[in-house]
């Protein structure tokens, strides 16, 4: 951070009521105005966090995301308005922050974040705000934060609950501490199941207030504190977390040294052998009991299809399997030959369903020893 | 028999029929996470592994103290908490 701009004439007026603040005052404004932040994810986290710190005079805000403003954005996501939609988000956003509050520089970055671009993404601030949608960008910021020893808040929503905690280097520890590993998938998005408009408004606060004291060195920040809010009981549950020594980020032998994409984990061989694999002449006496899921592209599956199945590529399984770990009877993943269906079947697994079920050779074998007019689209 | 509350977090209602607290039973917290299976079947492997190790995006607290695995001990009235990494944003 810069040391101490002076306030102007402007600056003094606008920021009033932090100036008569005892705790916060002119040294406090000071260090908002020297402060740089970036806002991962302009979404509904990034929208409350960057209005409020746009308004409390943090000097450079960046906001990083490389989405447009969609229309069912509007229900909860506060930086944008109807005339937005199919605009740019960090050009919507820095258009409606620099009218907020002219006094400030806002960078916008259209970007995905990367693996790649992370490090050079959070290089020129001080502290960073993730209201990303992806465990793998999370844990992409989480590392390159630790890694350059920048201040974290981190916070994500679901349905009717949120977490936030804060991370601060050598004080607490690390989003990795927290959750040390997650696969995509185990928690579906707030486009499967849905969340509660207000909610991101709450934790999105949260954030903006977490940013500002640990900027300006006043209270006692969430560092070493998970805090769960669930919106339906209104009630905040906080829970005590530790740094872990084995912590592949920021334990004593790190083994994460630059971000990394996240790697797919594979099942062992013990969890494969949990898969049943059942033979195509053996499916027609077991049709009404499964769950079929055919993990084909649209446009094979458009071409001919098991009576009852449904499309559910393997490409976009991640974001379909939590809806099936909620079925409780036994799902039949098929394919063309039976190799991408095994694989569903292993992330289905890994994922924590319990009934799973490969189709033996897939829909080849079932056209082979069973229904011999039934059309295989190529692949 | 000892009786605690289990808090559940949003992704594992599914199981509990959107309930964000059950009732548990059990002296430690793998007889706690037993009954819950028992109660509402294939919740436990959405938590723990086949080494009886806590899966990595999940996180067990009994009242506000971290259990690292599931010997940890609960006493009558205890509050288990299950949380599990959330991703919206």
């Amino acid at each position: 951070m810069n040391q101490h701009p002076e306030l102007t004439k402007a600056d003094r007026e606008r920021y009033h009521r932090h100036l008569v603040l005892g705790e916060f005052g002119e040294a406090g404004q000071q260090k908002l105005k020297a402060a740089r932040v970036l806002i991962v994810g302009g979404g509904g986290l990034g929208s409350p966090a960057a209005l409020y710190l746009a308004a409390a005079g943090v000097g450079t805000l960046g906001i990083v995301d490389f989405d447009t403003v969609d229309v069912t954005n509007l229900q909860r996501q506060v930086l944008y308005s109807q005339a937005d939609v199919g605009v740019p988000k960090v050009t919507a956003a820095a258009a409606r922050l620099r009218a907020l509050n002219p006094l400030i520089d806002v960078q916008a970055h259209e970007s995905e974040v990367t693996a790649a671009n992370v490090m050079q993404l959070i290089k020129p601030y001080d502290l960073i705000v993730d209201g990303s949608d992806r465990l793998s960008t999370r844990y992409q910021v989480n590392d390159a934060c630790v890694l350059q020893k920048k201040m974290l808040v981190s916070a994500a929503i679901y349905r009717f609950e949120g977490q936030t905690f804060s991370y601060v280097p050598d004080r607490g520890p690390c989003y990795r501490c927290v959750f040390s590993n997650a696969a995509e998938g185990v928690t579906p998005n707030c486009a499967e199941a849905g969340v509660l408009g207000v909610l991101p408004g709450i934790l999105g606060t949260i954030q903006a207030t977490e940013a500002i004291k640990l900027l300006t060195g006043i209270g006692e920040p969430l560092v070493g504190r998970l805090l769960i809010f669930d919106a339906l009981t209104m009630r905040f549950d906080e829970f005590k977390v530790s740094r872990r020594k084995d912590c592949a980020v920021c334990g004593e032998r790190p083994t994460i040294t630059k971000p990394v994409d996240t790697v797919a984990p594979t099942c062992n061989a013990e969890q494969r052998a949990r898969i049943r694999q059942l033979s195509a002449a053996a499916l027609p006496a077991q049709l009404t009991s499964l769950r079929l899921i055919d993990v084909r592209e649209a446009h094979e599956y458009a071409v001919q299809h098991l009576p009852g199945s449904e499309n559910l590529p393997l490409s976009r399984l991640a974001a379909g399997l939590p809806a099936l770990i909620a079925h409780a009877g036994p799902v039949l993943f098929l394919c063309r030959s039976g190799g991408r269906s095994q694989k569903a079947c292993e992330q289905a697994v890994l994922a924590g369903l319990v009934n799973v079920v490969n189709l033996e050779g897939g829909l080849l074998a079932w056209a082979r020893d069973v229904a011999q007019t039934f059309k295989v689209a190529a692949p | 028999m000892t009786r605690c509350k289990v808090r559940v977090a949003s992704p594992l209602r599914s199981y509990t029929g959107n309930a964000a607290e059950v009732r548990g039973s059990g002296g430690s917290l793998c007889e706690v996470l037993a009954q819950l299976e028992r109660d509402y079947p294939g919740m436990r492997f959405r938590m723990i592994d086949e080494q009886d190790a806590i899966r990595p995006h999940i996180r067990l607290f009994v009242n506000s103290n971290e259990a690292l695995n599931i010997d940890a001990t609960v006493r009558d009235g205890d509050t288990v908490h299950l949380i599990c990494a959330l991703s919206g944003g």
